[in-house]
């Protein structure tokens, strides 16, 4: 993203979460700002500073803002005040200002996908399992240890091993756990350890709790170890953001900050978590010590931003990970609120840009048990791509960048109350159809029509393959016009209809930033294609893969047909296309409940080969070829050319 | 339109249609026509070049057809190059330019490789992933009066910084400047690490190579009046 520090008579305001900065003429409001970049602010009486609702928190430059006004002295209190708090109507900034929009200032909650697909576990068998005993009282002839006495009856009664360790914290007082319960007690086993005497019987009572820790967002999975299902979900944008709004900016942000940020990266995303924990169990009547496990999956940088550890090397060519393997550690020593000693597992991971999401991934998919060929594409700000079978499965990332999440794109947003989430333009009128998210007036434009607005201007003739809107067009709807700089763009929704004080436009910039996300994704499939080809000593054609899954937060939502006429993967028939939506989040659930999973998990670590996508020689020539709609080679999409030849837009 | 005129125009054409073969006959019928060479890259070449640029710059050209006007350029320039006067050469700038270490994207480099040896600059290519001291070391064999240097990727921005410091040890800061570029570089970064220019795009950073380039005469034009004095 281009900074300047500064412009005469213009002040810079910066959006978070939402990633959104632009310059406004000085004397502008947050408020109004806000409304501009359509960020979904809500305010009641248009700003006159009396409904109090558009409160935001000034993350960096208060002291570029006018002193707080009279109204806002009214709605906002002392603690607000001390943390930045403002109202966003009355704040009329001079310089650079970061705003913060909270939650509850928002007209419409943020769709965050979590629903992953459903995979049944090999076998339901948690780390950790609760065994109710009830035990002998000591006699004169028999007066074993409290101890013994335990581990005997766990082994009489369950069969479990005498010498499991009983955790040294429950010790000090064990003596009293047993006789105030009366010698009725349940164990609390983790691996070879008792971490915990609880007095009755609670063994219907185990909780473990499952996290997708994703850039932009959190998922979390309170689940019951006894049935393996889940019992609740919570999500939320990452609150890592402000500190980077993707993984290299949070490297950096560790980078430039030492230590100081290292811990304050990782004590952010806890909190975040906990916030979860928190949700997840009010709604279900958990307490949290009941969670007795975690799980985690995340990409590598924010493996490392989670852990604490510094994650400089990561992010420099050969991009080595510093930690592979799967990790245990004591979840309260990070900080999370859950079980004393429960205990916080790590998926592992496969390279610097390939993380246990991904594992994630394949373990969801069981790509590497599956007879046939199968791609998975889990889209992101890194997309990571993975195709082969039981025999060999190899994995490549590409930067496809933030733009099919709405960012660098004039009038995108994420997914959200109010963003266009369909579009379709008639080929004879060129009349544009969009439906919204709860069917509100029209704010921008989020991933999924992003995915529809390039496809369909193709199949209006609006625009040629190379992705340049033809300027000839102009003759035949106003739609199409030029902009600022002379630059071509098109009219998706004429202000009036919009809730915003603009028209809604795709700009032919916005094209070129979606030609280079999309370009990035098939790319990494081509590349993955030949040199798995090579490693089976044969030619891979689309036609040998079985099955494409498609994961990642907005997958769910876009048009397959659309998709692949804009050729973000290999033409492949439609009914092949499987969208497994956050499986992500699925993987980290199978670790989580079944001891088999996690083994499967270390090993996917293991035999999954990365492929380094930009040190391929070809590279370049496939990533140039890929720019093109659908592809420069067009013999490799011929259902999508007999569409666009039907409608007569090639011959 | 003269024959000369019609010639120079054909370079031009085929400079933005991105056609290499018609861009190489065309400068060899530049040649055959007694057409100086460095007239033909000035006039011929270099102006396709132009309209290229500003095509870029309003978005109607992207990647691929910069990249084929390029190819056609180096067509036009491998055959008109060897045959400009050795006055002719030596008056050519040198800049050095490279993707910084750690980091291997570089078809942002390529393009601002074409743009700028199009400009009429001798680009002396390190490729990617090139220490700060290899920046430095060069620069100072080949004579270049411009380090240029790009980055895609935040923490490898840290290597531009580098590049700043060994310069300034060795003494070299002001003599030798420097333009950043690429995905994550900002102005607010230039100037954090004292670089000299900042180029949004491949146009812009040929403009602004212009600028420190004219800097650079200026400042030693006032050192010989000095000695003069």
């Amino acid at each position: 993203m281009r900074e300047e520090i500064e412009r005469v008579g213009q002040v810079k305001l910066v959006f978070f979460p939402y990633g959104k900065r632009e310059w406004f003429k000085k004397g502008v409001s947050i408020l109004d700002a806000a409304k501009a970049l359509g960020i979904d602010l809500s305010s009641l009486c248009g700003g006159k500073g009396t409904c109090g609702k558009c409160k935001v928190k000034i993350e960096d430059g208060t002291e570029g803002l006018n002193p707080l006004t009279e109204q806002e002295l009214k709605h906002i209190t002392k603690e607000e005040r001390e943390a930045g708090y403002r109202l966003a109507c009355q704040a009329i900034p001079t310089t650079v200002v970061s705003v913060y929009v909270p939650e509850r200032s928002r007209i419409g909650k943020q769709r965050l996908q979590t629903e992953g697909l459903e995979v049944p576990v090999k076998q339901l068998n948690p780390f950790v399992k609760k065994y109710f005993v009830k035990l002998s009282k000591p006699t004169l002839h028999d007066s074993r240890s409290d101890e013994d006495r335990l581990l005997d009856a766990l082994n009489a009664e369950y069969g479990l091993p005498t010498d499991l360790d009983l955790d040294f914290e429950i010790c000090p007082d064990l003596a009293s756990r047993l006789r105030d319960a009366d010698w009725a007690v349940t164990a609390v086993n983790w691996k070879n350890k008792i971490i915990d005497i609880e007095p009755g019987n609670t063994s219907h009572r185990c909780f473990g709790f499952a996290v997708d820790i994703g850039t932009t967002k959190l998922a979390g999975f309170l689940m019951d170890l006894n049935t393996g299902k889940v019992v609740a979900v919570a999500s939320k944008m990452n609150p890592q953001i402000p500190l980077g709004e993707e993984v290299m900016s949070r490297i950096t942000h560790q980078m430039m900050e030492g230590k100081k940020g290292v811990k304050e990266l990782q004590a952010t995303v806890v909190s975040g978590i906990n916030e979860m924990i928190e949700e997840c169990c009010e709604k279900s009547n958990v307490e949290k010590n009941e969670i007795y496990e975690l799980c985690f999956v995340g990409n590598t940088a924010m493996q490392l931003c989670f852990l604490g550890i510094y994650g400089r090397y990561v992010a420099f060519a050969p991009y080595p990970p510093v930690l592979r393997r799967g990790i245990n550690i004591r979840a309260c020593s990070v900080g999370l609120t859950a079980h004393p000693r429960a205990n916080a597992y790590h998926v592992p991971v496969i390279g610097g840009f390939v993380g246990a999401d991904n594992v994630a991934v394949i373990l969801a998919t069981r790509m590497l048990e599956s007879d046939e060929i199968c791609m998975a594409l889990d889209i992101g700000t890194n997309t990571e791509i993975d195709l082969g079978n039981k025999h060999l499965v190899m994995v490549d990332s590409c930067a496809s960048g933030p733009a099919f999440e709405g960012m660098q794109i004039k009038h995108g947003m994420r997914a959200a109350t109010g963003s266009i989430e369909r579009v379709s333009i008639d080929p004879e009128t060129l009349e544009v159809n969009y439906r919204t998210i709860e069917d509100e007036p029209p704010v921008g434009l989020c991933g999924s029509a992003l995915v529809d607005v390039p496809a369909e201007l193709l199949k209006a003739g609006l625009m040629d393959l190379t992705g340049k809107f033809l300027l000839e067009m102009a003759k035949e709807t106003d739609r199409l016009r030029r902009g600022p700089k002379g630059i071509l763009e098109f009219v998706l929704v004429p202000q009036p209809e919009t809730a915003t004080d603009t028209d809604i436009i795709v700009t032919q910039g916005d094209i070129r930033e979606l030609q280079k996300a999309k370009a990035a994704m098939r790319t990494g499939a081509e590349i993955l294609m030949k040199r798995l080809g090579e490693e089976r000593k044969e030619t891979l054609a689309e036609d040998d893969i079985s099955k494409l899954f498609i994961a990642g937060a907005f997958g769910n939502y876009i048009d397959p047909e659309n998709a692949r006429t804009i050729g973000m993967y290999p033409e492949l028939p439609l009914e092949r296309v499987d969208f497994v939506g956050n499986v992500a989040g699925t993987g980290s659930r199978m670790c989580l409940i079944s001891k088999e999973e996690r083994e499967c998990s270390e090993k996917i670590s293991t035999t999954v080969k990365y492929h380094e996508l930009a040190a391929d020689k070809d590279f370049q020539k496939e990533y140039i070829d890929a720019l093109y709609f659908p592809h420069k080679n067009l013999n490799r999409y011929p259902d999508t050319v007999n569409l666009l030849r039907r409608l007569g837009r090639i011959r | 339109m003269g024959e000369k005129e019609k010639i120079l125009d054909r370079l031009r054409q085929a400079v933005i249609l991105g056609e290499t073969e018609k861009c190489t006959k065309a400068a060899q019928d530049a040649v055959d026509a007694g057409i100086e060479p460095w007239k033909a890259i000035k006039e011929g070449l270099a102006e396709g070049m132009e309209v290229v640029g500003e095509k870029f710059e309003n978005k109607e050209y992207f990647i691929p057809e910069l990249l084929l006007s390029a190819e056609a350029l180096y067509g036009g320039l491998n055959l008109l190059l060897p045959l400009l006067k050795i006055e002719q050469v030596e008056a050519r700038e040198k800049v050095v330019l490279g993707v910084v270490e750690g980091d291997i994207h570089d078809i942002g480099k390529s393009i601002v490789k074409a743009m700028l040896t199009a400009a009429g600059y001798e680009v002396v290519d390190l490729g990617v992933d090139v220490p700060a001291s290899e920046f430095v070391k060069k620069a100072s064999e080949e004579k270049a009066g411009v380090i240029a240097m790009s980055t895609m990727m935040t923490p490898t921005l840290m290597s531009m910084k580098e590049v700043e410091e060994q310069l300034a040890k060795k003494g070299l800061k002001g003599k030798v400047k420097t333009i950043l570029g690429g995905g994550t570089v900002t102005e607010e970064w230039r100037s954090r690490i004292g670089s000299d220019a900042y180029g949004e795009d491949a146009v812009q950073a040929v403009d602004k190579v212009k600028m420190l380039v004219k800097e650079i005469k200026a400042a030693l034009e006032l050192v010989e009046k000095k000695r003069k004095k």
